[in-house]
C-alpha cells in the first residue's frame, strides 16, 4: 500500500479546513450505513470531533429485549424441571418445541435489530457492535439459544465503550461464548483448547504471535469457566490450580491472568486496529509502521475502545483520497443503507428477509465460523451479487398483503402501530425525480445514491434511460427502472 | 425479453455477430469476461469435447478420520476411544483390518462396486490445528510455514486453461456462498457461484441500463470497483445459461432430500448440460465435533455417502460417469484420543475419498499408527499434495510440478 502520510502524521486529526461535505459523507458511510443529507448537514455543523462524540457515547444505547426473547425457557431451571418430570418419549418433543421457539425468537430478534440499527441515531453504535461481534464471534448454528445470543450482543454493546482487556474478560464469562467455543467442556485434567486458541488467534494477538504451548497452557488456566442455565459461574473444582508457563511467565494463572499476560504482548496493541482497518477502511493491510504508531499510542490509553474509535475515525489517514468510495459494502450495510436511502422500515417478515441474507452471504447472528465474515472482496461472487440485485428490486415491489398469512398480517399491523410507515418504495418517493427534466433527475439520483461523482457519460446514460419525450420530466415507471438499475451497479456496492 | 437488445454476448458467435453490427465491444473489453477479450485478439481452437471434470467436496470443520475409516483390529483405537469407538461388529468391512463407519452404507456400496478409492492417513509436515490456517494450506497446497494467495485449482487454470475459451462458461463453479480459495488465481478466469437455493430471477427491463452503465468509465476506479465490474459482467453472461440448464434437468437417480444432495444434483445438471466447466466445488459441514460427536458425525457421513452414491448413479445413467472424478478433503482429522465431552479436538492426518468409474478402488497407503501418547496426534503417511499431483497429472492432464511448485510422488488410485 502506498501512503503519502508518514506514520507520525497518519494519526493526527484531520485539519479543520478539510472537514467538508465530501469528508462528512465519507465518515458517515463508513462508521454507519449511508450518508443522508440531513445527517451530513448536522455533522458539518457539529464538527468532526463533536460528531464522533455524539456517535460514540460513553453509554451506548441498548437494544430493548424483544418479548419473544424474554419468553424462551430453554436452559432455565423451570425447563430443566419440566424435562425431569416428563416421560422419556415426551422429552424429545419438549426439546424440539424449545428449539422451535428459540428459532422463531431469532428471526424476531433479527427484525428488531435491523429496525433498530437502521435508525440514524443508533447506526454507528450498532455497526461498532457488529464489528466487535465479528471478532468475539458466536453463531446461532452452534448456539441455538436466542436468549444467549441476544445477551452476548448486549454484553458487547455495553462493553464497547470500555477497554479491550475488560471486554475480553467479559466475553470469557459470556454463556453464549462458553457454549460456542466449548469452555463448558474445558476442565482440569481434560482440557478443551478451542477457546484458548481462538482467544489468541482471533480475539487478541493473531496467528504467529503465540506458540502451541501457550495455547495448551492457557487452556489449563481457562478451566472451570462454566455456565449453568445461562448464568456464568466459576467452578473451582474444575479449575486447574497448578503452575502454568506461558509467554515466558510461570504462575498459577487463571483466565483473567492469562488475558492480562496476552495484553502485555506487543501484538495486542496492533491486532484490533488491524481488524478495524479490515472492517472499516480497506481490504489491504496498513504498513506495519503505521499500525505500530497507532498501537503504541493505544496501549498508553489502557486500550480504551472509545479512545481508539475517536482517534482512528478522525485521523488524516482515515480520510485519505484512496480510501474514499473504494470499500465494498457488507450485505447488512447494503440492506440498511437502502432502507436509509429510501426512508423504509424493515418489513416484519423474517422468513423472507433471512433467505435474502443467506444468499448475500451474511446471516445476522450466524457468521459461518469463528473467524467471522472476512468481508471486502470476499462478499462478492456472481451468486451474492445476484442476491443483492434481487433484494434491491424487491424493495420496489409493494407488499402484497393479501398473500400474507394471518401471523404475518398481524406482524405487519403491529409494526405499523409501532410507527412503521413504508416497507417498499412508493411512487411518492420517486416523484421528486419525475418533476424535473431527465438530465437534472439523473444528476440528482446519482448524487444521492453513489459515493463518488460519476463522469458525464455515466450521467447521460441514466438520463437517456429516463428520457420521456424531449426534455419533459420522465414518467414514474422509467424513474423506478433507472433507480433499480443504479442500485444494481457495481458503484452502488461501494461506500 | 426478445425485443431487448443485449450488450452481452454469451457465445463467440454472438460476439462476432455483434461486432459486425458495429457495437464497439473492444471498447469495453477491460471489463468483459476473459473469453471475449482473448478470443477477440487471437483465433483459438475450439475446446476438446468431454474434458475430464473434477468435483471437490470439502468436509468443513475437520472430519474425524478414525471414525470414518475404522481400524477395527487395533486395540489402541478402542483404548483411545472408550465412548466413541465404532464396535467391530458394526463396521462395514473393507478388508481384514479397516472398515467404514456404519453410516457410510452409500460409500461402502461404491467401494464394493469398485468406484471408491480411500487414501489413508493423508496430512502434511508440521500440521497447523487452526481451521482457517489449515484450510488455507489445503486450498493453496502450500507448505505449513508458507503463505500463498492462490489456490491449487486456480493455478491449474493459470497453467493449463489460459487459452481462450469459446464461450462464457466458467472454468470453476462453486456451490458455496463464498468463492472458495482453491479458485483464487493469478490470471482472470470466469468462476460462477450457484446460489444455495431459490430460482434465479428473469432479467428485468432495467437490465439494458445496467449493461450500459457497466461499460461506462467510472471516477476513482480502484481494485474493488474493477473487481465488481468483472464479477457483474461474468454474472450477467452466465446466469441465463445456468438457470435454464438447472431448470430443464431431468435427474436419472433419486437424490436424498437435503441441501448437499440438491447441490450434487445441480452439478450433475451442469455437467449433463455440457458446460465447459472443469472444476466444481461443494462444501458439507460442520464436521467440527468437539462435543457429543457420534450422532452428528454419523448424520454427516450418511449425507455424504448417500449423496455421492446418487450422484454417481445419475452420471452413469447419463453416460457421463467416465468423465467425472470426485475428491473429498478436510482441513484436518481429529485427535485420536476422545475428549471428556464425547467429542474430539483438532488433530492432523485423516483419510480422504476419491470416487469415479475410473479409479483404482480400495485402500491406498497404510493405516495410521495409533500407538501414540495421551492427547498426541497422528503422524501422516501421505502428503495431501501427492493426492493433488496424481489428480492433476493423471486426471486433469495438467503439470503438477508447475501447479504445486515441485514434484510430489503420485499415488496408485488413478
Amino acid at each position: 500500500m502506498n501512503l503519502a502520510l508518514a506514520p507520525s502524521e497518519a494519526w493526527q486529526p484531520l485539519p479543520k479546513a478539510e472537514w467538508d461535505e465530501a469528508a462528512a459523507q465519507h465518515l458517515l458511510r463508513r462508521i454507519g450505513w449511508s450518508a443522508q443529507p440531513a445527517e451530513v448537514a448536522r455533522a458539518l455543523q457539529e464538527g468532526l470531533a463533536g460528531t464522533l462524540q455524539r456517535h460514540f457515547p460513553a453509554t451506548p444505547p441498548a437494544l430493548p429485549t424483544p418479548p419473544s426473547v424474554v419468553e424462551i425457557e430453554e436452559d432455565t431451571p423451570e425447563f430443566a424441571d419440566q424435562i425431569k418430570a416428563a416421560a422419556p418419549a415426551e422429552r424429545r418433543a419438549l426439546y424440539q418445541q424449545a428449539r422451535e421457539r428459540s428459532r422463531n425468537a431469532l428471526l424476531d430478534l433479527t427484525v428488531n435489530w435491523l429496525q433498530h440499527a437502521s435508525r440514524p441515531e443508533f447506526a454507528v453504535c450498532e455497526k461498532w457492535t457488529l464489528f466487535l461481534g465479528n471478532i468475539y464471534v458466536v453463531a446461532a448454528q452452534k448456539v441455538p439459544n436466542t436468549a444467549l445470543l441476544y445477551r452476548h450482543q448486549d454484553l458487547l454493546r455495553r462493553s464497547s465503550a470500555g477497554t479491550a482487556p475488560e471486554l475480553t474478560k467479559s466475553v470469557l464469562r459470556s454463556p453464549a461464548m462458553i457454549n460456542y467455543l466449548d469452555l463448558q467442556q474445558n476442565r482440569a485434567g481434560s482440557p478443551n483448547e478451542n477457546f484458548a486458541r481462538e482467544l489468541m488467534e482471533l480475539f487478541t494477538l493473531g496467528i504467529g504471535h503465540y506458540t502451541e504451548n501457550d495455547v495448551k497452557e492457557a487452556a489449563r488456566a481457562l478451566t472451570g469457566y462454566l455456565q449453568r442455565f445461562g448464568e456464568f459461574r466459576f467452578a473451582p473444582r474444575f479449575h486447574d490450580n497448578s503452575q502454568k508457563t506461558l509467554f515466558g511467565h510461570s504462575g498459577n494463572f487463571n483466565g483473567d491472568g492469562v488475558i492480562d499476560l496476552i495484553y502485555a504482548q506487543k501484538a495486542a496493541a496492533t491486532h484490533l486496529p488491524g481488524r478495524m482497518t479490515r472492517f472499516y477502511l480497506t481490504d489491504e493491510a496498513l504498513p506495519e509502521d503505521h499500525l505500530n504508531a497507532l498501537g503504541d499510542w493505544w496501549r498508553g490509553t489502557g486500550f480504551g475502545l472509545r479512545d481508539l474509535a475517536h482517534r482512528y475515525f478522525s485521523s488524516r489517514l482515515f480520510f485519505e483520497p484512496q480510501f474514499r468510495g473504494s470499500y465494498i459494502k457488507s450485505p447488512l450495510q447494503f440492506y440498511l443503507g437502502l432502507l436509509q436511502d429510501f426512508s423504509l422500515d424493515v418489513a416484519p417478515l423474517p422468513r423472507r428477509i433471512e433467505p435474502a441474507f443467506r444468499q448475500m452471504g451474511q446471516i445476522p447472528y450466524d457468521p459461518p465460523n469463528v473467524r467471522g465474515w472476512v468481508g471486502g472482496r470476499e462478499w462478492i461472487s456472481s451468486a451474492t451479487l445476484e442476491a443483492r440485485r434481487v433484494l434491491a428490486r424487491a424493495l420496489f415491489q409493494p407488499l402484497d398483503e393479501s398473500r400474507l398469512n394471518a401471523d404475518e398480517q398481524r406482524a405487519v399491523e403491529a409494526a405499523r402501530a409501532a410507527g412503521a410507515k413504508a416497507f417498499a418504495v412508493s411512487d411518492d418517493a420517486l416523484r421528486p425525480y419525475a418533476t424535473v427534466n431527465s438530465d437534472e433527475a439523473a444528476m440528482r439520483l446519482l448524487q444521492r445514491l453513489l459515493p463518488a461523482t460519476q463522469a458525464d457519460a455515466y450521467r447521460r446514460a441514466v438520463g437517456d434511460a429516463l428520457t420521456g419525450e424531449g426534455q419533459a420530466p420522465p414518467p414514474l415507471a422509467r424513474v423506478r427502472n433507472a433507480i433499480v438499475a443504479v442500485l444494481e451497479t457495481p458503484e452502488y456496492q461501494l461506500c | 425479453m426478445k425485443n431487448h437488445p443485449s450488450f452481452l454476448p454469451s457465445t463467440r458467435r454472438e460476439f462476432f455477430t455483434l461486432g459486425a453490427k458495429g457495437v464497439g465491444l473492444l471498447a469495453f473489453s477491460r471489463y468483459a469476461p476473459a473469453f471475449l477479450v482473448s478470443s477477440a485478439r487471437a483465433e483459438t481452437p475450439t475446446p476438446q469435447k468431454d474434458m475430464p471434470i473434477l468435483v471437490i467436496v470439502q468436509l468443513a470443520g475437520g472430519n474425524d478420520g478414525l471414525n470414518t475409516v475404522v481400524p477395527f483390529e487395533d486395540d489402541h483405537y478402542y483404548q483411545l476411544r472408550p465412548n466413541l469407538a465404532v464396535p467391530k461388529n458394526k463396521v462395514l468391512q473393507l478388508d481384514d483390518r479397516a472398515g467404514l463407519n456404519p453410516a457410510c452404507a452409500g460409500l461402502h456400496q461404491l467401494a464394493q462396486e469398485g468406484k471408491l478409492a480411500i487414501v489413508q492417513n493423508v496430512g502434511y509436515p508440521n500440521p497447523n490445528r487452526s481451521h482457517f490456517r489449515s484450510t488455507d494450506i489445503w486450498e493453496t497446497a502450500s507448505d505449513s510455514n508458507e503463505f500463498v494467495s492462490t489456490g491449487f485449482v486456480g493455478r491449474y487454470f493459470d497453467n493449463c486453461c489460459s487459452g481462450a475459451p469459446v464461450n462464457s462458461d466458467p472454468l470453476g463453479v462453486h456451490l458455496t456462498s463464498e468463492v472458495p480459495e482453491v479458485f483464487f488465481a493469478d490470471k482472470d478466469h470466469a468462476t460462477f457461484g450457484v446460489p444455495p437455493y431459490g430460482n434465479r430471477r428473469q432479467r428485468s427491463e432495467n437490465l439494458g441500463l445496467l449493461e450500459k452503465l457497466i461499460h461506462q468509465p467510472v471516477q476513482g476506479e480502484n481494485g474493488s470497483s474493477s473487481y465488481l465490474r468483472h464479477t457483474m459482467m461474468d454474472a450477467l453472461v452466465t446466469e441465463r445459461k445456468v438457470g435454464e440448464t438447472l431448470n430443464g434437468y431431468q435427474a436419472s437417480a433419486v437424490y436424498p432430500q437435503n441441501a448437499f444432495a440438491s447441490e450434487l444434483r445441480n452439478v450433475a445438471a451442469l455437467i449433463a448440460g455440457r458446460l465447459s466447466t472443469r472444476v466444481y466445488f461443494l462444501s458439507l459441514g460442520s464436521f467440527d465435533t468437539h462435543v457429543n460427536q457420534q450422532g452428528r458425525h454419523e448424520q454427516l457421513l450418511k449425507t455424504l455417502g448417500d449423496g455421492l452414491a446418487a450422484f454417481q448413479k445419475d452420471l452413469e445413467a447419463h453416460r457421463l460417469a467416465d468423465q467425472v472424478l470426485v475428491m473429498t478433503f478436510s482441513e484436518f482429522g481429529r485427535r485420536p484420543m476422545e475428549n471428556d465431552g464425547k467429542g474430539t479436538d483438532h488433530g492432523t492426518a485423516a483419510p480422504l475419498f476419491v470416487m469415479g468409474s475410473k479409479v483404482k478402488a480400495g485402500l491406498h497407503g497404510t493405516a495410521p499408527d495409533l500407538n501414540v501418547d495421551r492427547n498426541q496426534d497422528l503422524a501422516y503417511g501421505i502428503d495431501f499434495r501427492q493426492v493433488y499431483a496424481s489428480v492433476i497429472d493423471r486426471w486433469l492432464a495438467g503439470d503438477s510440478a508447475a501447479v504445486l511448485g515441485r514434484k510430489f510422488a503420485p499415488l496408485g488410485f488413478l
